[in-house]
């Protein structure tokens, strides 16, 4: 599966200059290839983020996700979301989910994983669990 | 005319129409030869067209394809001059003596003296080559038809039960109707030989067609049609193989499939790896419950973890078996088919009559029974919502079930208590008749035990998604109780095995999330699809030999002749 040179340089950007709070990719199936299909604000909130993860069709996304640690000190890491939903069509989570490895490996800068298959998989309470 | 797409018949089982279907684009073939059924079809397709089910006589579906029985096989007659049409199968006549091989559906529902029953595999890995070859055979090669009476009483005796797999029966004209219009410029034809087919008219239109699409044509009849037309020559082949396979076992297949089938390129995948992308997942612990074994396997991106792999011989058919052996400590055999013959005597009323074959197999005999009994298992088991014990399921209300016989036996704490050895095998000692297995039981560890067992085999980092995603494929039960079963019965063992089963719930949670946090979030799912579950894998395999990214990845003949099949493990992983 290629990827899109768009989608390292969106990721870089978002690593070294915090220019989005968010990406959202999707593969084409017929191009062959990982693409961009959204960016968000950094202004933009979880709740943002989790509309546009289409909830009948799987995605790879981007999230930075800021948080206080318990010495009190603004911290951020990187999640990388694996979002398959239960209710996709089996073609497309195979897809995504033997892929996954292959793409991850080109985002240099990733913190942590999440496989999430509903939203409560990767719901704020997870990413508090999962920053620490 | 033209052909578009794929054509497809609907047949029933009870009919003698052949019907004939022609594929488009050739692609590679996925094959996933399970202990108790053998799936074969197109890589591409969101099923498996040939489904060879081993045990039960039912041959399957929507799709006309075929069926092929998938672990049984090696079978002795004496009689030479047996009737090959009722066979319905290949036969193969062995030099050695006068031993006659017999695969398919059709020839294990016909009784035979001295016939025996073998399996290729135990444990879920194949452990007698020449069975599974002959079952590979079996799968792609065009099985000589033809109609005789005989067949047609057998079949029409073995009326399969379509209640488990929501298969509506359709009528015969029903049945030519959808031939008709899903093949057009095609004929359903009846009594044809293949040789006879191609001979009409419609024959040669179809070989102009094969030509043409350098597609597959499959003709299928319902006595036996049990034959995938296909050359494996040309096609790819995808081979979904058990977790818990050996070097040594993946080099032979490789070299069966490079050396004696000559396909183009092979690649084997692992079970539990299809069945976690299948549900979209690269990390996740696979339990799967099949008809031979249970095999649990951790996948972590996409790999299985092989040190954490467990396996037990606790599947299906031992549930089955438990279940007659508890029947007949209660005084109720099961009568196999071939030893009564019922008459109408009058319009509605049937009396049995009981035959005598004193030169039938125990095996044979067994595999009879077992046919029946998995039936009822089907029908009224189900998985305790609490783990099993006698005194809480003595009064449960009896469930009815009428035998084939006309018989109706009543069965009651068997409904429950069944299905609960795959949690608890200690529960074999209850069940009379079972001695011989105690022993194996008392070695195997139940469902829950086997899964956190295989999680703490893994790294730690891993083991609270492992614990979050546990994919469970249980093919004979009610999933969706048996899935509340088994998380509920983790978390106690989790907390230490001896919590009360009845306050299980939010409590327990609460406590496990103070004291393990890699416990808080197990989740245990199963697909709601019957037709997903029952070929998770096998969808799985198809889709990834579909994939464009994947066609880098086939272990080619060229590769083979150049490194030997020991290359089958930097190929496939």
């Amino acid at each position: 599966m290629a990827v899109h040179d768009d989608c390292k340089l969106k990721f870089l950007e978002l690593k070294a200059k915090r220019t989005y709070r968010f990406i959202v990719f999707k593969i084409e199936e017929k191009q062959k290839q990982v693409i961009v299909e959204k960016v968000g604000e950094p202004t933009e909130s979880y709740e943002d983020f989790t509309s546009n993860l289409p909830a009948d069709e799987c995605r790879y996304a981007v999230y930075d996700y800021d948080f206080v640690t318990a010495e009190n000190c603004q911290k951020s890491k990187i999640f990388f979301i694996a979002w398959s939903p239960d209710v996709a069509r089996v073609r497309s989570k195979m897809i995504y989910a033997s892929s996954k490895d292959r793409f991850k490996r080109e985002l240099d800068g990733i913190q942590v994983e999440l496989q999430a298959t509903d939203p409560t998989e990767m719901d704020l309470d997870v990413f508090r669990s999962r920053a620490n | 005319g033209q052909f578009l797409g794929v054509y497809s018949c609907v047949t029933c089982i009870d009919t003698h129409i052949w019907c004939v279907c022609v594929t488009d684009e050739v692609s590679a073939i996925v094959l996933d030869l399970g202990s108790h059924t053998c799936k074969a079809g197109y890589a591409g397709e969101d099923a498996p067209k040939a489904v060879f089910p081993s045990v039960r006589t039912l041959t399957f579906l929507c799709y006309v394809y075929v069926k092929v029985v998938g672990s049984l096989d090696q079978m002795e007659v004496d009689e030479p001059d047996e009737p090959e049409k009722n066979s319905g199968a290949v036969l193969d006549t062995k030099s050695k003596g006068k031993r006659k091989l017999y695969v398919g559906s059709q020839a294990l529902g016909f009784r035979r003296d001295h016939m025996e029953v073998l399996s290729a595999m135990k444990d879920g890995v194949v452990v007698d080559w020449d069975i599974a070859e002959s079952i590979w055979d079996h799968a792609f090669r065009v099985l000589a038809v033809d109609t005789s009476v005989s067949s047609a009483s057998v079949l029409k005796k073995d009326r399969p039960r379509f209640r488990d797999l929501g298969i509506k029966r359709i009528t015969r004209s029903e049945q030519i109707q959808n031939a008709l219009t899903h093949c057009e410029n095609l004929t359903c034809l009846a009594n044809f030989t293949i040789e006879n087919l191609l001979k009409t008219k419609a024959g040669a239109f179809l070989e102009t067609l094969r030509r043409k699409l350098n597609g597959a044509v499959i003709l299928v009849k319902e006595a036996s049609w049990e034959c995938l037309l296909v050359d494996p020559k040309e096609h790819p082949m995808l081979l979904a193989e058990p977790s818990s396979n050996t070097q040594q076992q993946r080099e032979k297949a490789a070299e069966i499939m490079f050396e004696k089938y000559q396909v183009p390129a092979l690649f084997l995948a692992k079970n539990a790896v299809l069945t976690s992308f299948a549900s979209g997942r690269a990390t996740s612990l696979v339990v799967d419950s099949g008809g031979g074994s249970t095999t649990i396997a951790p996948v972590h991106d996409g790999y299985v973890l092989q040190k954490a792999v467990a396996t037990s011989p606790i599947g299906g058919e031992f549930l089955t078996d438990c279940l007659i052996k508890s029947l007949e400590s209660k005084g109720r055999t099961i009568k196999p088919r071939y030893s009564f013959k019922r008459k109408e005597i009058r319009p509605g009323e049937f009396q049995t009559v009981d035959l005598d074959f004193p030169d039938t197999t125990e095996s044979y005999k067994l595999y009879s029974q077992r046919v029946i009994a998995s039936d009822i298992k089907e029908c009224v088991c189900r998985a305790p919502d609490t783990p099993y014990d006698e005194s809480s399921y003595s009064n449960i209300p009896m469930t009815p079930y009428e035998l084939p016989d006309g018989q109706t036996i009543e069965i009651g704490a068997d409904r429950f208590k069944t299905p609960d050895v795959l949690f608890n095998p200690s529960l074999v000692q209850t069940i009379p008749g079972m001695e011989s297995y105690a022993e194996t039981a008392s070695s195997a560890r139940g469902l829950p035990q086997m899964v956190i067992e295989s999680i703490n085999k893994c790294d730690v980092d891993i083991r609270r998604e492992l614990f979050s995603s546990i994919l469970v494929r249980v093919l004979l039960l009610d999933l969706r109780l048996c899935s509340l079963l088994l998380r509920r019965t983790v978390l106690a063992k989790l907390a230490g095995g001896t919590a009360s089963m009845q306050q299980l719930k939010e409590r327990l949670e609460k406590d496990l999330l103070e004291e393990s946090p890699q416990a808080a979030r197990v989740k245990v799912l199963a697909s709601g699809n019957a037709t997903e579950r029952r070929f998770s894998v096998w969808i799985g395999g198809s889709i990834l030999a579909s994939l464009g990214s994947f066609q880098q990845m086939w272990f080619s003949k060229s590769e083979y002749e150049e490194h030997g099949a020991a290359y089958i493990q930097r190929k496939c992983p």
